[in-house]
């Protein structure tokens, strides 16, 4: 995408003011790099948002807050108890991408192949979006991720943060991201949220992206999960019901059943990843 | 609010300049034009490592970065790391070893080794790897350059083993960086 004019504006409101006056002309940009894979022939003007103090991970209550601007990388090395948010971003691109690609950046337009979509659908995170004058609204990945986001940023309103949840214990995540070599973009992203209660799961959020056109959740997965053990071969049970939620699309030359077995296992495996995580935690 | 100049002002390898430029310009073009050709353009499009720089401490593509995304920023390129006379030591480690074929890469793994020198203590495969990871070697020649560099990492450790353990381990480990 060309851009035909480089704002940067001082404060939140002053970025806010300048993209409702640019309506679709505008766009804020902070890393950038998703830019380059928007084929538009229309320039835009960018509202540079990386100075507005939008970078930052603090926890919040039962939520960990991730300012918009949080490049990968800091969040791929950012510790503390019950965080789950590093081993995901690890695997997206490389080491020069992730110091300049945000969150914000890999959310609020969603490309197929996006990783992110697909943590945050599973984590129940919510996404906190600044519409003026200290106005915040918070929207539940649920819905942020009904359809593009860009429904929600028509009007000057920004991305501020990203909450996830703190998980409690006996909560697990787990993530898996198939691709052809380490940077390469996912062929298959799946994530699981697991409540665990006496070895059984009580609840359950299943998710998956980029094999599909859009990320979304796996709901026949998640029914098939609840009231169940917590083990293998309930996981592959379930996991062969994700054909009912989605149908996996041909990539890279593999055929669609490829694909649709490459996801089971991907399902499979987030979800023992994430039962792992619950037992631990709660040992 | 700055809008639309015409300008762009960064310190460039220890010095701050400033430089003519325009919203859509990519910072590696502005660099080339302006003479440090030693940062390479590759694929153009974050893929392969060819232009990577350091911006803040950081290994970045110049390639995806806009130039005014530099404003006010520090930026190091290749020509920061050594000369023809007297190379850096992970490039002499790199003509000791017989790593350079067609010699497009270097300069760009040469930036991210460096990123990781000065980020990291701890020098674990799996660390540098995951520094190293977007840098391509057309030529394939990466057991060579993975043996030069495994030399200079080695020596660091075996330095910092040498001194008081305050000096601290990977920042990847125990915290924000």
């Amino acid at each position: 995408m060309k851009l035909n004019q480089f704002i940067r504006p001082d404060s939140l409101s002053e970025a806010h003011a300048a993209l409702r006056e640019l309506g679709p002309k505008g766009m804020a940009l902070a890393g950038g790099t998703a830019l380059h894979f928007m084929q538009t022939k229309a320039s835009v003007a960018a509202v540079d948002i990386t100075r507005l103090g939008l970078s930052f991970i603090r926890k919040e209550g039962d939520f960990f807050a991730i300012g918009a601007t949080t490049p990968l990388s800091d969040i791929q090395r950012y510790r503390a108890p019950n965080w789950a948010m590093h081993e995901i971003c690890r695997r997206i691109s490389t080491h020069q991408i992730r110091n300049v690609s945000t969150i914000g950046g890999n959310i609020c337009r969603v490309f197929p192949w996006a990783d992110m979509p697909v943590v945050l659908l599973a984590m129940n995170a919510r996404m906190v979006i600044h519409s003026g004058k200290n106005k915040e609204t918070e929207v539940e990945a649920d819905e942020y991720f009904s359809a593009q986001p860009a429904r929600y940023f028509r009007d000057g309103e920004i991305l501020t943060a990203v909450k996830v949840p703190v998980l409690r214990a006996k909560h697990g995540f787990g993530s898996v991201k198939a691709s052809r070599n380490a940077a390469a973009f996912s062929l298959v992203t799946a994530c699981a949220m697991l409540e665990l209660k006496d070895g059984h799961i009580k609840t359950a959020r299943v998710s998956a992206g980029s094999a599909i056109p859009f990320p979304h959740r796996l709901p026949s997965v998640e029914a098939a999960l609840v009231g169940k053990e917590a083990v293998p071969a309930v996981f592959r049970e379930a996991a062969a019901k994700s054909a009912a939620d989605a149908k996996w699309c041909v990539r890279e030359g593999l055929g669609e059943d490829y694909m649709r077995q490459l996801a089971e296992v991907s399902i499979v495996d987030a979800l023992d990843r994430a039962a792992t995580f619950a037992k631990g935690r709660s040992a | 609010m700055t809008e639309n100049k015409n300008t762009v002002s960064f310190t460039l390898n220890g010095e701050k300049k400033t430089f003519a430029t325009n919203p859509d310009e990519k910072l590696l073009t502005l660099l080339r034009r302006e003479g440090y050709r030693g940062t390479k353009y590759g694929c153009g499009q974050g893929t392969c490592g060819a232009c990577t720089v350091i911006m803040d401490g950081r290994a970045v593509y110049a390639c995806l970065l806009y130039s005014n995304q530099a404003e006010g920023r520090s930026i190091r390129t290749i020509e920061s790391e050594g000369t023809f006379d007297n190379p850096g030591e992970f490039q002499r480690e790199l003509i000791a070893a017989g790593a350079v074929q067609c010699g497009y890469c270097i300069p760009g793994m040469v930036m991210s080794a460096t990123a990781l020198m000065e980020s990291e203590k701890n020098f674990d495969d799996e660390i540098v790897k995951e520094y190293m990871d977007g840098n391509l070697c057309r030529c394939t020649g990466y057991e060579k350059i993975w043996v030069a560099l495994r030399k200079v990492l080695d020596r660091r450790e075996a330095a910092s083993a040498d001194k008081p353990a305050s000096a601290g381990k990977s920042s990847v480990k125990g915290g924000k960086k």
